[in-house]
């Protein structure tokens, strides 16, 4: 049986309670959340380290202006004990990153909730996130799907956070209360002294199962439609064919950790005698080129850890649903390694890992 | 300009000025004039263009020389082809005049080779914004085919840049369609270089038709967008004018680095502020946030901005693709462009106005920066400094 | 991998010692260190430049098995290379060794004891942050060439190539014109002896044509240079119908290509037709010459001859410091050929700088000279229009007219400049590396500048000059030593270079060439003096100056802004 806290006020105010607790016991040195930066509403990631600060802190807010795993992995290893408040995203991106030696968990408390879902960036930069998360709390305590997500979230099976040392409940959860879970040895530890003590309690299981079918669904209708865009070089160039080459969707990707990415190195550099032949060969070619080259190699190289966290799609100026194209390639390639991202920290990723038995079928 | 300044070529005539334009080109390629054309080709899905280098005529007739979107800078396509080593082959490009000017800049840097390019331009109503374009892509063809065809220069449809774009007429370029004249009147192929001369010799074209008009036509409207330039940019100037101001301004940035990655200017393989340098140590971070009580992310926001600032304005050409490609719609664009005209003035530079134009940072002049020595005359005499 | 950072903080007798508390520095330093793989010791020592104090270091070094070292002292100027040759006799990599100013930076001009003890501790942990992120590097030893090349055969050059020239080290003179001498060979008498310049100049000519040791190349000229300092290689090929090229390998080149004097025509205030009895100065040292006296044209000499100083001295900007000497000698000539003839020097200044010149001038003015210090001054054949410091206006008319015209840079020498890399002063003649302080020397190492090729002056300064030159190329080629160049030189990462050419043409030396096949800079490290500009100037950060790398002066500003 695991531990909960019972809290009195709001998610978002019993949540900031906890971190200045944290803080003012000294029980962490910092804590990574989301807060307000000024009066017009614009909300960034930050590091804080005086209760003080947090009183503009929003840890719950529906919105990802950046990929937290970056910057988890720019704060680690961490010497002093830290508090980090991350959507189950973000942690999943975290740990495969982790993986890469990109990070580590040590000294983190990690604060994680059951995600009803992220408003897209244009989307909460252009409202001041004001009238729309009135309506998107409402909708994730009846533990319905907002209507105004990113629809990779809509379509997101792992909203419920596998490695966190805390969860906060928040589908199905009345908006007035709030039940955060203590899931280790270490988060039990963290909420001794806290003024609310710690009881009994689980996370309500049929809760979160309703809402998963819910989400199968939208997943499988995401996919179908994804299905009929990637059944050949043709379908793809229809949906790839009008990417600029920014590279921003592998710049937000939280498993894109190349300092440069190999697509934008030396090794890519072409002659001008090439496009001479292509030209004569074909009659005519794309500049610059290697579009849709690029989204497949980065699909090779990292599509099996995709997270489906849908920054790239939120920043494509070509408004390319690069997420959507991602998940599901990554899903078909993870199956065959019978690989979860993000599951565990010391489950190897397939690329690093090599068992005799697989992929028989070629063998046949 | 050409051998005659004041002189275009008339040339055969279709209804539409794209028809006309694309007409003339493959002209050139069928006499062999260019081994190949690059040109806007509508992509597969419909919403938008990509460059393509084309040498077959199928292709060609699938072009639109004049297209109403801008997704990719036309320098960029220009830098790819000829960056990398030498070859006999002649490429005509069709761009508009930023994406000319922003060649010629590249080409101070070593990433175009002009000596193998043709650069055609022409008068440009400026560009759709692309958020605007995809939203409704057939409905802002028409739109922006009407505004050629009517010689409208002056509509707010277009990208804040385009509305005060006093280069939309013949920059660097060698060949040049006039486009702006009277109600009515036609297209005109003007020389803008040696090159562009000896082309329009070969084609056996005579420079008969006077330019008188469409260059007071074209002073015009230069007049009118001077004018919504300086409104434009008092209201840049509080945005950035102050580090409270410039932290208020770029408060949404997520720090994508969008604005960089479509900049045509930006040519560094690797971006300093993406360099493993620039990322402080987790460490550093923490003693950070101790001291301060709190820091933000992304690190550096403001110094990536003000670095960018710094390695490019002096060749900023205005064209607007960072402003497109920023997911917060931040006005990147009409900031560079202000701080750019700010810059540039320093230096008594035109960014891309001619190749012979020697980059400010690449030439010492011992006179330079004269009002610097002034500032630090009289605050050594103890004057107080003026703003 | 485990580091120990030695901190040894010099009291520096009272002057580090007095304004900051040491104690305070030793225990702030001290907690430095907090993860598990960097260990601190840190002392402080009375008087570390000291023999004692360099010896206890060395011992430090050793028994300590330090990694790294930081010296907190004086400034660099004064011991960082002590401080690096201690860490040589040890088995300490001297560039893992950082030295930090708490003197000059810091005690000696911070008043307050408790803020200058704070600056100190900054400073240190700045160097500390540094030190980690210094690597090792190694000199290189180059193979020289001892030989040298002399451009110009005129006194200057003579000098040189008779100072240099030895069994262990060949000469290559080159000349453009037919004959050795220079202009010394067209005078009539060398000052202030007056001996016969002729006789002395061709002395110094035979000494060179027969030397065993200086091959001279008449009608020559310099065709292209490349290489550094000990190790060029030039090519020159003679002037004319046959143009045979020659290649040959050197250690140093000195440019002795002289001066040219301003033509008067250039001057449209001074009006001369065709016949006018107007001659330079440098003509009348040529009637002296062949004729031993001075005549005009029709055989008899003039009964009166205005010399007219300083012309072109505004135009050209500057002085040309041998003409009143040689003026004051004409006028003395003139008079001691025939007393009774009139002879007005008309004068702006009077440039007499050497220790007999004013005598000299006495004696001449003495002998009935007359010497009119005017304000402005023309001329119209020969007639003289002058005004006088009253003021007032004055014509007059003479026989002869005799001006002093400006020396100005020989012919090509821009071209010579461009050749070597080497600058031009803005008044055309060749910049030195510095005025004062290193004056023959150019900003490209082992090309140097003597005699008038580098601004006017007469012979006694030319020699001067060439025996300084040949003094520095002695004890920097020393035929059989090999030279070490500069360690801390730049570097371009190859994956991050875009080729734009910007650390090219900000590079002063020309220490940087281009790949075109990878379209990359490449820095050529002998020629690199380690300036920096180019690291300054590249925008990503692709070509980085060693030992001031962008991280480690990071570390260094993220200290002093804590």
């Amino acid at each position: 049986m695991s531990k909960m806290l019972k809290m009195v006020s709001d998610a978002e105010k019993s949540i900031v309670g906890f971190l200045k607790y944290l803080l003012d016991s000294g029980k962490v040195s910092g804590v990574l959340t989301l807060r307000q930066i000024n009066e017009s509403g614009s909300v960034d990631y930050g590091l804080v380290t005086r209760s003080s600060e947090l009183d503009r802190a929003v840890p719950l807010m529906p919105v990802m202006p950046v990929n937290a795993a970056e910057i988890l992995s720019n704060l680690t290893p961490s010497r002093k004990p830290l508090a980090v408040v991350v959507k189950p995203c973000e942690l999943r991106g975290f740990i495969e990153r982790i993986k890469r030696e990109q990070g580590s968990l040590e000294n983190l408390l990690v604060i994680s909730q059951t995600c009803g879902g992220v408003v897209p960036m244009k989307v909460s930069v252009k409202s001041k996130n004001k009238t729309l998360t009135a309506d998107y709390y409402k909708a994730v305590a009846r533990g319905e799907i907002p209507d105004h997500i990113r629809p990779t979230c809509k379509a997101c099976e792992y909203f419920v956070p596998m490695t966190a040392d805390i969860t906060v409940s928040m589908i199905g959860e009345a908006v007035s209360s709030c039940r955060i879970f203590l899931n280790s040895d270490k988060a039990v530890s963290m909420a001794e002294g806290f003024d609310v003590p710690a009881e009994d309690g689980e996370l309500d299981v049929s809760i979160t199962e309703s809402h998963l079918v819910k989400r199968r669904n939208e997943r499988s209708r995401l996919f179908k439609q994804i299905e009929s865009e990637q059944k050949g070089l043709d379908d793809l160039l229809q949906v790839f064919g009008k990417c600029i080459g920014c590279h921003a969707c592998s710049r937000v990707c939280p498993i894109c950790y190349c300092t440069l990415c190999d697509f934008e190195s030396r090794h890519f550099d072409q002659n001008v005698t090439l496009f001479e032949k292509e030209l004569d060969q074909k009659g005519g070619l794309r500049l610059p080129p290697d579009t849709l080259f690029f989204h497949l190699g980065r699909m090779s190289h990292m599509s099996f850890s995709c997270v489906g966290c849908g920054q790239c799609t939120d920043v494509c100026p070509a408004e390319i649903d690069v997420s959507a194209q991602f998940m599901r390639t990554g899903e078909m390639t993870a199956a065959r390694f019978n690989y979860v991202p993000g599951k565990d920290v010391s489950e190897e990723i397939p690329v690093m890992v090599f068992k005799e038995e697989e992929f028989q079928e070629i063998g046949e | 300009m050409g051998a005659d300044p004041h002189c275009g070529a008339e040339i055969s005539v279709e209804k539409e000025t794209g028809k006309t334009i694309l007409n003339f080109l493959k002209h050139m390629l069928n006499q062999k004039l260019i081994d190949g054309l690059l040109m806007p080709v509508m992509v597969p899905s419909g919403d938008s263009y990509a460059w393509i280098l084309m040498k077959d005529s199928t292709l060609v007739d699938r072009a639109n020389p004049l297209a109403p979107v801008m997704p990719v800078q036309g320098a960029k396509a220009l830098k790819s082809l000829t960056r990398k080593g030498k070859s006999d082959m002649t490429v005509a490009a069709v761009m508009r005049p930023c994406e000319v000017k922003a060649a010629v800049e590249l080409s101070k840097l070593s990433q175009v080779n002009l000596d193998q390019l043709i650069l055609v331009s022409y008068d440009c109503p400026g560009a759709i914004p692309l958020e605007m374009y995809s939203q409704d892509p057939a409905g802002k063809e028409s739109h922006f085919r009407s505004m050629i065809e009517g010689k409208q220069f002056e509509e707010d449809s277009v990208k804040p840049v385009c509305q005060f774009c006093t280069d939309f007429s013949v920059p660097a370029s060698d060949l040049h369609f006039a486009l702006a004249g009277e109600e009515g009147s036609k297209p005109v192929i003007v020389s803008c270089s040696e090159k562009g001369s000896s082309l329009m010799d070969k084609m056996g074209l005579k420079t008969s038709h006077d330019l008188t008009p469409w260059e007071n036509r074209v002073e015009e409207i230069r007049k009118a967008k001077s004018k919504k330039r300086e409104e434009i940019y008092k209201t840049v100037q509080h945005m950035v004018e102050g580090f409270d101001n410039l932290l208020d301004t770029f408060s949404d940035c997520i720090g994508c680095h969008n604005c960089q990655s479509a900049c045509p200017i930006c040519y560094c393989r690797q971006c300093y502020f993406d360099s493993k340098e620039a990322r402080p140590e987790a460490r550093f971070l923490l003693e950070q946030a101790e001291k301060r009580g709190g820091i933000s992310f992304p690190q550096d926001k403001i110094l990536f901005h003000v670095g960018r600032m710094s390695h490019m304005s002096l060749s900023c050409v205005s064209c607007g693709l960072c402003s497109d490609a920023c997911p917060v719609s931040i006005p990147v664009a009409r900031i560079f462009s202000y701080v750019g005209s700010q810059t540039q003035k320093a230096f008594e530079y035109d960014a891309g106005k001619t190749a012979g134009e020697a980059l400010p940072m690449k030439e010492y002049k011992m006179d330079e920066l004269q009002e610097i020595h002034e500032m630090i005359k009289s605050a050594e005499s103890g004057e107080v400094p003026h703003e | 991998m485990k580091r120990k950072i030695g901190v040894y903080i010099c009291e520096c007798g009272p002057n580090i010692a007095d304004n900051v508390h040491i104690n305070k520095i030793l225990e702030a330093v001290s907690s430095f260190g907090e993860t598990d793989d960097i260990e601190i010791v840190v002392k402080s020592y009375k008087l570390l430049c000291s023999g004692e104090g360099k010896e206890y270091l060395k011992n430090e070094i050793e028994e300590n098995k330090l990694t790294h070292l930081i010296v907190a002292a004086c400034s660099p100027r004064d011991h960082n290379s002590t401080f690096i040759n201690v860490c040589k006799q040890t088995s300490l990599n001297p560039y893992l060794y950082r030295m930090i100013n708490i003197r000059e930076h810091c005690a000696w001009i911070v008043h307050d004891k408790e803020q200058a003890t704070e600056r100190a501790i900054r400073y240190i942990r700045g160097g500390l942050r540094r030190v980690l992120f210094q690597t090792e590097l190694y000199e290189k030893k180059l193979d020289i060439n001892p030989d040298v090349l002399v451009v110009g055969g005129g006194i200057a050059g003579l000098e040189v190539a008779l100072s240099l020239a030895s069994p262990q080290r060949k000469v290559f003179l080159i000349e453009k014109k037919e004959i050795l001498g220079g202009y010394a060979a067209l005078y009539q008498s060398l000052l202030p002896r007056q001996q016969e310049a002729r006789q002395e100049v061709q002395l110094k000519i035979k000494e060179v044509t027969n030397h065993p040791h200086i091959q001279v190349m008449t009608h020559t000229r310099l065709d292209q240079m490349i290489g550094f300092l000990g190790n060029f290689e030039v090519g020159v090929s003679s002037i004319g119908d046959s143009g045979t090229a020659t290649d040959m390998k050197v250690g140093a080149i000195v440019v002795a290509t002289g001066f040219s004097m301003t033509a008067i025509s250039n001057f449209p205030q001074f009006r001369v037709r065709d016949g006018d009895e107007v001659y330079s100065a440098l003509d009348i040292e040529g009637m002296l010459s062949e004729k031993g006296q001075i005549v005009r044209r029709s055989g008899d000499a003039p009964k009166s001859v205005g010399l007219i100083h300083c012309v072109g001295r505004d135009e050209r900007g500057y002085c040309s410091r041998i003409c009143c000497n040689a003026m004051i000698k004409i006028a003395g000539q003139i008079k001691a050929q025939d007393a009774s003839i009139k002879v007005s020097a008309f004068i702006r200044d009077l440039c007499l700088p050497d220790k007999m010149d004013q005598d000299f001038f006495k004696e001449v003015k003495a002998q009935g000279v007359e010497f009119i210090r005017v304000q402005d001054i023309k001329s119209d054949g020969l007639r003289v229009q002058y005004t006088g410091m009253d003021m007032h206006s004055v014509n007059a008319d003479f026989d002869m007219l005799v001006l002093a015209p400006a020396m100005e840079p020989a012919e090509g020498t821009a071209g010579l400049a461009s050749d070597l890399g080497i600058p031009l002063h803005e008044t055309g003649f060749y910049q030195e590396a510095h005025q004062t302080i290193n004056p023959v020397a150019t900003a490209t190492d082992g090309v140097f500048v003597v005699g008038a090729a580098h601004g006017p002056k007469g012979i006694t300064d030319s020699v001067l000059q060439a025996q300084a030159a040949a003094a520095k190329i002695m004890s920097m080629l020393i035929p059989g030593e090999k030279i070490i160049p500069e360690v801390k030189v730049s570097e371009v990462l190859e994956a991050f270079c875009m080729g734009c050419k910007t650390c090219l043409e900000v590079c002063h030396y020309g220490a940087i060439v281009f790949d075109e096949e990878k379209s990359i800079s490449v820095v050529k490290e002998a020629i690199c003096r380690g300036c920096g500009n180019c690291a300054g100037s590249c925008p990503s950060g692709a070509i980085q100056l060693k030992h001031f790398t962008n991280p480690q002066i990071y570390q260094e500003v993220i200290e002093a802004l804590r």
